[in-house]
């Protein structure tokens, strides 16, 4: 799957190591296998320095560049090669019995029933991350990076459920009117049910069940940015 | 009455394309925006990242530039996807720019997948209707050519962009209209503009505009070098800012300067503005459109492939290694200039007639390889 973003160009100052490190961060997520990065080849955040970072935290990683390759047919023939091979290399992994420790989930919400599922998590010995950005899907990647492997979105009211590119989001209606009209897009009705049922199919979700999120292959990717492009 | 054929609007503008475009009112849309153009051939679909946040500080800014992209001219036909009845705000702004505009919330469905199954025929109709569409002659003076440079190295300023200039020119004394912006790409340069503005006051705004974005740079306390220029300019030979921007500046040719528009403004007028957005060279090409571009000319030294899901992106290589090495990525060799196959003047007059031929229906490299690139405004968080 691809993540198609707007940036890497025009960054100054603390922006662009706060992008820098969103990118590596999702990159070396535990739920991502391998990665091919796809540069340009002038931009501000190069492509191949972002690649060799990745690398550096033993992640399988190639890279692919548009100016290096020469322009986008052989770029997107040199990726496709790339992928096929790390696609190779994943195919034999298979699901191993972990601890519950090794589960990190990641709460996008700040609030009561946040600090409740997260109560919950803490005593079953879960692991839990909680962003520090303006809460919503902007947190997503930063609770990536900081190695979820779940994400739980509580929304807010009139908030509909955002998925996200590399961790399955388990969208929590804030309102249960808008839950009922968004029922296939939501997981869990905020309303109906409490922290310990949240938490449990957190935990369904971390052993493969899908969200809908999944179901509905949304990608989303909201980077949030510390300062405008130049 | 110039040679050019467009597709006449409602509104009273005139088309060099004829879309349909899908348009997520906000990210949590994009999915289903996405596989609806995928399931109707003829429709095309752009993704964001706007979270829908309306406490944003830019959210306006995004508002703005969102419907000024739907309301382009080369749109025949929209269809807004929305999460709630919230977002049909986006389709009454630009169904009230006098665009043809349909409207579906995900919450009217029960979610993505089924609100994408009702939505379908509705997008197959906006794409049968825009099929009967035909092309008439239309006016130049309907035409707005949006210059823009990106990957920029140290020919830029000497082959590729004062031959765009000279095209931008021929436009504007045709009756027609070209935006410059990039405004970090215009630091230095500003001096040279404002005195080619039409009255003192669009002089003012001209420095004006330069100034406030070298203090807001400044207010960050940052070294915009890395940014501008970025590091392939530098590897290109561009030593400073201010070099590049002399370079940079050269796409507007000499007309008068008729005025400066904001990010995603529309043009009054007809004639050279000016345009007040980033160098970043998609949020650029996206302003441009939003303000009624219909057709992108993109000098690139580097080898940047960019191009927009609605409108046809002229490339010009400032020099021929890249024209030859980005395989069929850029249409147009201004490094002819330099081994005296070309001159400045004639490259320009080259440019001008492929700006005419592309308008009239020819693809650009950026269209025959499907580039859809699109940016908002960043959401500071």
């Amino acid at each position: 799957m691809a993540i198609v973003h707007q940036h890497g160009c025009g960054h100054v100052g603390d922006d662009v190591i706060n992008t820098e490190r969103a990118l590596l961060g999702v990159a070396t997520n535990p739920n991502v296998g391998a990665v091919v990065v796809v540069g340009l080849g002038c931009e501000t955040i190069a492509g191949e320095r972002l690649a060799s970072r990745i690398e550096q935290r033993g992640q399988r990683v190639r890279f692919v560049g548009i100016q290096a390759e020469g322009g986008i047919e052989r770029t997107v023939v040199r990726g496709r090669e790339a992928v096929a091979g790390l696609r190779q290399q994943l195919d034999g992994l298979r699901r191993e019995a972990q601890p519950a420790s090794s589960f990190v989930f990641g709460i996008d919400a700040d609030g009561p029933l946040a600090d409740a599922v997260c109560g919950v998590a803490a005593q079953r010995g879960a692991r839990v991350v909680r962003g520090s950005g303006a809460p919503g899907p902007g947190r997503h990647v930063e609770l990536a990076g900081a190695g979820a492997q779940v994400i739980v979105s509580l929304r807010g009211r009139g908030q509909g459920p955002v998925g996200f590119a590399v961790c399955p989001v388990l969208a929590v209606a804030g309102d249960p009117e808008l839950y009922r009209a968004l029922c296939d897009d939501f997981d869990l009705d905020g309303g109906a049910v409490g922290a310990e049922a949240i938490f449990e199919r957190a935990v369904v979700t971390f052993n493969g069940e899908r969200t809908a999120s999944e179901r509905r292959d949304a990608h989303d990717f909201v980077l949030r940015r510390l300062a405008r492009s130049m | 009455m110039s040679d050019l054929l467009g597709y006449r609007r409602a509104n009273e503008t005139w088309g060099v394309r004829n879309h349909v475009l899908v348009m997520p009112a906000q990210a949590a849309a994009s999915t289903a925006a996405e596989q609806l153009a995928a399931a109707i051939p003829g429709a095309v679909a752009v993704t964001h990242q706007w979270d829908g946040d309306r406490d944003d500080r830019d959210a306006l800014l995004v508002q703005r530039t969102l419907a000024g992209f739907c309301a382009n001219p080369n749109v025949a036909s929209v269809l807004i996807v929305g999460i709630t009845d919230t977002d049909r705000a986006l389709a009454e702004n630009v169904a009230s720019r006098g665009c043809e505009t349909e409207f579906v919330a995900l919450a009217d469905h029960g979610g993505t997948l089924r609100a994408v199954d009702a939505a379908r025929p509705i997008v197959a109709s906006l794409v049968t209707n825009a099929r009967r569409l035909r092309r008439e002659p239309m006016p130049i003076s309907a035409l707005v050519l949006g210059l823009e440079c990106g990957g920029s190295d140290a020919l830029s300023g000497i082959t590729a962009n004062p031959a765009l200039g000279i095209a931008s020119d021929l436009l504007v004394a045709g009756g027609g209209t070209s935006i410059l912006a990039e405004v970090p790409e215009l630091v230095g340069a500003e001096t040279l503009l404002a005195a080619r503005a039409v009255t003192p006051e669009v002089g003012r705004r001209v420095i004006a505009v330069v100034h406030q974005f070298e203090q807001a740079v400044r207010a960050l306390g940052v070294d915009v070098r890395g940014a501008q220029p970025a590091p392939g300019n530098i590897e290109g030979g561009l030593s400073t800012i201010e070099e590049k921007a002399l370079g940079a500046a050269k796409k507007g040719g000499e007309a008068p300067v008729a005025g400066v528009l904001e990010y995603a403004q529309a043009p009054p007028a007809t004639g050279l503005y000016i345009m007040d957005t980033p160098g970043h060279d998609i949020e650029q090409m996206v302003a441009m459109v939003a303000g009624g571009c219909q057709l992108v000319a993109f000098t690139t030294g580097r080898g940047t492939p960019t191009g927009s899901a609605i409108a046809p992106c002229l490339k010009i290589a400032t020099n021929s290694t890249v024209f030859e090495r980005m395989d069929g990525d850029i249409d147009l060799d201004a490094g002819a200039i330099l081994d005296g196959r070309e001159t400045v003047q004639s490259m320009g007059q080259r440019i001008y007639d492929t700006i005419l031929t592309v308008a009239t229906g020819t693809l650009t490299s950026s269209e025959r390889r499907g580039h859809r690139e699109f940016a908002l405004p960043p959401q500071l968080n």
